[in-house]
């Protein structure tokens, strides 16, 4: 009965040292995690982005979709704090920046919702958009290319829709690790 | 046998009373008639400045997103004024495109939405099949002073968002070859909504 008590305190003993020698390099793992995350957002901060205007491709998307898509991803993009400066499509002030990275939107799927359809059925009616995503440097290589999808299924105006996909942009660029530092970029081609 | 005096001084009082009703109700034809004259003096007298009522969406200067206010055209500017405050202007002449659509709504925004959801046994869902109202969307397509390309979006009531159109062309925006096929969409779209 003895024994087995003193074997569990130097069991009990044991996962203390272990976990002793165990936090500092966690916590040092997490202190090097932060740093590059810090470095990565430095190095993205060097660069500046212009956003170019929505192009529907081939899709009878109003225009007032494609105006809100392109009003929310600047508000989005500046919001975001990831590039020094966000320019609009046809800014004089864009061609002057070193450092600038072209974001195109392609339309590729549209379905026209209905919000009294929502408010009505609640599971039909939901105004879905799919588009194309590209970052391009000056010279027209590729940095990085996503689809991402935006929808409004509940409550708010179809043109919500258009919010909600220029946020899902936003948080798209931000999270993927595409190349900011000046080497030449790897192309990033992936589904969201 | 009262009932016979009552009714002798009912009737004797109220010869009167509807003369003054008939009197009343003529004078109120008349001032209708006359109100409605002055509106459509309004409307044909062009040296007035243009305004209408309209729903800020998003996009135009620095006016505060779906905001309600006076839309109108000043001078050489348009300009959005919201209630009590300095209003945001856009220069006309820097308007590069007008396009027209239409939306059908919820009325009431998110009260409305909480209510319709308090109700029991889904009768919410039957008061949304009724509480919706169509708009036109009035977007425009403006530079700013650096060039950079700026859309705003105005929600206006129907009829409203075709006499702003008219008002911008007048005072010289172009609209572009697009505007017709935009406005076969939103058409396409308003389809859409009503089914």
């Amino acid at each position: 009965m003895k024994t087995s008590k003193c074997n569990l305190w130097i069991a009990c003993g044991m996962a203390l040292v272990a976990i002793i020698l165990a936090l500092p390099g966690r916590l040092h793992g997490q202190t090097a995690a932060s740093k590059s995350s810090g470095d990565k957002e430095a190095s993205a901060t060097r660069w500046s982005l212009q956003v170019d205007q929505v192009d529907p491709g081939n899709l009878d998307l109003a225009y007032s979709f494609q105006l809100a898509i392109y009003e929310n991803l600047v508000e989005e993009l500046k919001k975001a704090k990831q590039f020094q400066q966000v320019f609009r499509d046809g800014d004089l002030k864009a061609s002057d920046v070193p450092n600038l990275l072209v974001l195109k939107t392609t339309v590729e799927k549209y379905t026209p919702g209905s919000e009294t359809q929502r408010a009505v059925t609640t599971v039909s009616g939901a105004t879905k958009l799919t588009v194309r995503s590209q970052l391009l440097t000056r010279e027209g290589k590729v940095v990085l290319e996503r689809t991402v999808n935006g929808d409004v299924r509940f409550f708010g105006s179809n043109l919500r829709a258009t919010h909600n996909l220029a946020h899902n942009i936003a948080k798209t660029i931000k999270q993927t690790s595409w190349s900011g530092s000046g080497q030449p970029p790897a192309t990033l081609t992936d589904q969201l | 046998m009262d009932r016979l005096v009552v009714s002798r001084i009912h009737s004797d009082g109220y010869h009167p009373d509807r003369r003054q009703a008939l009197w009343l109700s003529a004078a109120l034809i008349c001032c209708s008639l006359t109100a409605s004259a002055q509106k459509i003096t309004q409307r044909g007298d062009t040296s007035a400045p243009f305004r209408t009522q309209a729903t800020h969406l998003l996009g135009f200067a620095n006016a505060k997103n779906n905001g309600t206010g006076t839309l109108s055209v000043q001078g050489d500017s348009l300009q959005f004024q919201q209630n009590g405050k300095p209003g945001a202007t856009v220069k006309i002449a820097l308007v590069r495109a007008v396009f027209l659509g239409a939306e059908s709504k919820q009325v009431g925004g998110l009260p409305m939405t909480l209510g319709k959801d308090a109700v029991p046994f889904g009768g919410g869902r039957v008061v949304s099949l009724f509480a919706h109202k169509k708009y036109e969307t009035l977007s425009l397509e403006y530079l700013d002073a650096d060039g950079g390309i700026h859309g705003a979006i105005f929600q206006l009531t129907k009829g409203q968002g075709e006499l702003v159109k008219n008002e911008l062309i007048a005072q010289g925006v172009t609209i572009s070859s697009r505007q017709d096929q935009s406005t076969k969409e939103s058409a396409a779209e308003a389809r859409h909504e009503n089914k």
